[in-house]
Parts: structure tokens; sequence; C-alpha cells
């Protein structure tokens, strides 16, 4: 299989234009499996790759469409637990089971090639390896497509979770830190997203006149549209939504994070089904368009980016994605951006001036009504805060408003068109979904 | 003077997410020894008291993870024990002056008269 390196698929610079492919690419399905918060190590229909296999025929089904159609097959790889994930990540050193569960694949991660022959897709010529998460690989599917590289394509992004403490082995464990860690990993395990973007939402609130507890309007929403995600974990699991006095008065993780501003891991799946418009017309759902992806993966200038670094690359990110997609922020009516640590979304929204929010006025939108029946509908799907760390609700719940089936989540809004990523201010892509190719 | 533990609930209790090694029999048997119980968790606290009313058990306290002192400056207990799967409870109850526990074996001894 061809690495994806060697495709030139990404949408990754300034200046690029209006995408050629505009118009011309649809999400025409989607897939959830159940989330369950961990594997329990003895449910073989429950791994992750029963999980991946169920997501993917549920995308089928939902478009219409047979596994001898499927000539693309794009699955991020890497295990979202990462390096540091430690006894949650890795299945070794128990024993394996008997095939397809004889090694690490399948259990804790997945890829096209095990999908490809577990799933019996016989007709696939495009299953790259190393590829990226969500928040690229639905560019990278878009750009196959268009491109012709495939055309009906299916994308997987596998989140699994084992017993064991998340993201507390590898560098993590260790009683030294050397380099740049050495100024971060004291504190716990913060070489994620919690540390980076934490130092900048102080400064953010430092700057803008802002405590970080003004945060809770939000994560509280979050929790709300959570729990009207009927496949989401919350919604499946009972989690009460929280109020205020809970917000303010739980942990720090990393003060001032708390623990409701961070996402919670999950051992899910989620597939969805690219092809070209013109084959999506003849396919069971209404086709969502896409018009744009873009992707970005800035230079550090430092080991810690501040305030403004965050919001010229996030600014930067908005005016790829405007530009590419011939459209500016009145013209976006459901914005998804991503939530995995609270205190990261606002320099999203103010770079894309959601609604006409600018710099600095984020806290004051989160203050007003953004519930999802009132004018400003902002993160309908609840993201990764409200449905678990499944890295997909915010772009099942852009293709659902659009289709008009969010059921309780549907927007009393225009929506007609979706703004939706995974990605860090660093690192990561948007995509731009359409009701209507153009 | 009676003894106070302190059972964190996830990873702790049966009745948490992941299942601990504790029964809520075993909470129970707690209450009849005289131990002062209640529960410490990062769960809220409205969480925490409806699980306790769902299995009629009826502790003197129900507290978030970083308030174990109130606990503490609450009761007035001979010994205070923390029971907790993590380091984070680890952290609170040494921090607090609890002995802190694992739920394994270990703890066995608490339920002995």
């Amino acid at each position: 299989m061809a690495e994806q390196s060697e495709y030139k698929w990404r949408r990754d610079k300034d200046g690029l234009g209006v995408w050629e492919h505009r118009g011309k690419v649809a999400v025409a399905g989607y897939g959830h499996s159940p989330i369950d918060r961990r594997w329990d190590g003895v449910s073989m229909d429950k791994t992750l790759g029963a999980y991946c296999i169920l997501a993917c025929q549920k995308a089928m089904d939902d478009a219409g469409v047979t596994k001898d159609q499927i000539d693309g097959v794009i699955c991020c790889d890497s295990h979202i637990a990462g390096p540091s994930g430690g006894s949650a990540s890795k299945w070794a050193p128990r024993p394996y089971f008997a095939p397809p569960y004889d090694s690490e694949w399948g259990l804790t991660l997945v890829n096209a090639e095990w999908l490809v022959k577990t799933m019996g897709l016989k007709n696939v010529k495009f299953a790259p390896t190393k590829v990226p998460t969500i928040g690229e690989m639905v560019g990278m599917a878009s750009q196959a497509v268009g491109d012709g590289v495939c055309s009906t394509c299916l994308v997987i992004y596998p989140c699994g979770n084992l017993e064991g403490r998340y993201r507390r082995g590898g560098e993590n464990a260790d009683d030294y830190a050397k380099g740049a860690r050495q100024w971060v990993a004291p504190w716990g395990n913060h070489g994620g997203n919690d540390f980076i973007n934490t130092f900048p939402h102080n400064q953010y609130c430092q700057k803008y006149g802002f405590h970080h507890d003004d945060l809770a309007p939000f994560v509280i929403n979050q929790h709300k549209n959570g729990m009207l995600t009927p496949w989401g974990f919350n919604a499946t699991h009972g989690v009460e939504p929280i109020t205020v006095e809970d917000y303010k008065s739980s942990r720090y993780i990393l003060n001032p994070l708390r623990i409701w501003d961070c996402d919670r891991p999950v051992q899910a799946s989620t597939a969805y089904l690219f092809t070209t418009a013109d084959r999506a017309k003849d396919m069971r759902q209404k086709p969502v368009y896409v018009l744009n992806h873009s992707q970005h993966n800035f230079k550090q200038p430092s080991t810690q980016a501040d305030l403004n670094v965050m919001e010229m690359w996030t600014d930067r990110a908005a005016k790829r994605m405007y530009e590419g997609a011939g459209m500016g922020p009145k013209d976006v009516d459901i914005f998804n951006p991503y939530d995995g640590y609270a205190v990261m979304t606002q320099f999203y929204l103010e770079a894309f001036q959601w609604h006409g929010v600018k710099r600095g006025e984020a806290m004051a939108f989160y203050a007003g009504d953004i519930s999802v029946k009132g004018p400003h509908p902002f993160s309908s799907g609840g993201g990764n805060l409200g449905n678990g760390r499944t890295r997909s609700a915010m772009y099942t719940d852009s293709i659902e408003q659009l289709r008009g089936t969010a059921g309780k989540r549907q927007v009393t809004v225009r929506a007609e068109t979706a703004l939706a990523a995974f990605t860090t201010p660093p690192n990561g892509g948007w995509i731009m979904l359409g009701k209507h190719p153009s | 003077m009676a003894k106070l533990i302190s059972f964190d609930i996830d990873g702790t209790l049966e009745t948490g997410d992941p299942p601990g090694y504790i029964t809520m029999a075993r909470v129970r048997e707690a209450l009849e020894l005289g131990y002062i119980i209640g529960s410490c968790s990062d769960r809220t606290v409205s969480q925490q008291q409806r699980m306790w009313m769902e299995h009629a058990i009826p502790v003197a306290f129900t507290v978030l993870k970083h308030q174990l002192d109130r606990v503490r400056a609450e009761f007035s207990a001979e010994v205070y024990y923390h029971i907790g799967d993590t380091n984070m409870d680890r952290h609170y109850a040494e921090r607090n002056g609890f002995a802190y526990l694992f739920p394994d074996t270990s703890i066995d001894h608490l339920w002995m008269p």
C-alpha cells in the first residue's frame, strides 16, 4: 500500500485559492459504533476492530452502498492514547486471541490493511498507510475522491481505550524529563494540548479581562448538546449534565484547567463515506457536499506558544479555509470546532469570527444563548466534551444538521453550510460542508 | 472514638467506572462495624449522593476529591482512611492526613473484628 506521503493531497499553504473540487465531492454516509468507556478485554464483539467494522457497515448502509463498491479505505493507524498510553494503549504482554485478533491489530490499533482483509473489501485500490488523524483524514478523502484516486472511500477513526491509566506510560512515567519536556513534564502529562493551550488561555483571560470560569456556560452547553446526541457516550451512559456550581467546584487538572474542561477517553469508532457528488446523488441519503478542506502544521516559534502566536495561527487557518471555500464568516451556519480541552475553543471561534465574534469576545458570547434552539447554536454537536473522545461529533453533527436529521439538536437557524474540525491551533485540518454544491 | 473510611468511587467501588474491588455489601459491613463512611470522588456531589441513595446506604459525607480536608475538619476520628485507585487519591489522602489504601486484598483487615 502506498504511504500517504507519496500522494500530495494536502491544502496546507496560504493563498491556494478556491478548491478545485469544490462541490464535486460529497459525504454520503456515516456510522458510529457503540461507545464504551473501555474495552473489557473479554467481549470480542466490542474490540476496537469490531467497532471499526461495525461503523463501516453502518456508514455503507447509511449511504446504501455495498462492500464491492468500496475502492478507498483511509484509517488512522496511530493509537489515540499515543506513545505514552502505557497499559491503556497496548494489549501485550497479555496473550493475543484467535485471528484476526492475533496481534495488536484489531485490539489497540486498526489500519486500512487490517480492515480490507478482515472485511473482505476486494475492490480497494487506495488504502494508504501512516495516515493522519480525523481532522486531516477527511481532507485526504475529499482530495482523493476529487482527484479520482478513488471514488467511494471509507474514512475510519478508531478511538481505543483499555483499562489502565491513559497516557500515563512511556516517557510520562519516567522520573526524568529531558529537553523541552523539562518545562512541562514535572506538572504531569502535559505534553498534550492541556498545557499548550492553558498558558495562552491564561494570557487571554488577562488580556481581555475574563476569568477562566467564564468557560462554564460553554462546557455546560457541550454537555447539554451531548445529551441530545443519541449515539454519544454521555447520552448512552446516563452521564448527568453538570451545573455551574459543579463546574466551579471541580478539581483542577492543571490550574486553571478543570476536570470538566477535559474530554473523556472512550472505546469507539466512527466511519464516513466519501464519494463523488455525481455518485452521491444516486445513493440513499441526500448528499452533503464538501466545499473545501484545508490543513495546517505551523512551525513552533518556541517550546511554548503564547497568545499572540495562537491568534496568528488560527487567523491563518481561518483565512485558508474561507479562501478555499470562497466564503466568509457570514456564510457559515453551523460551527463545530474542536473542544478536547475547553480552553482552546475560543481561539477558533474568534479566528473564524462565527456570528461576528471577534478577538476577546468569546466569553461574552458564551454567556449568551448558545443553545441549539437559540440564535447562536454554537458547537451544536456537543463535541468531545459532550460525547466522549471520539473526535467525530463535530463532523456527524454537521452532516446531520445539513441533512435536517439532527433530531433534538436540529438548529432553528439556517443550516446550509457547516464548518467542522479536529485540530489544535498549530496542527490539524478543517472541512467546510454544504447542503448545496455551490 | 470511631474510625473513618473515605471511599473513592470509580475504580474503587463495584459501582464505579471501571468497577472496583469493594462491593456495596462490604461498605454496609463497614457501617455496621462502626466506621464513619462516605465518598470522595471526582463525580459531582449530587451524583455521589444519588448513588448512595440508590443503594440505601446512609453515608456521613460526600465530597469532591480535592476536598478531603473538609472531611478531616468536620469529623473527629481515631484514624482516617482514604481508599482509592489512583495517584490522585494518594496525593489528596497524604496531603490531608489520611492513611492511603489501594482497593485490593490489602485492605481486607479493615473489616476484621
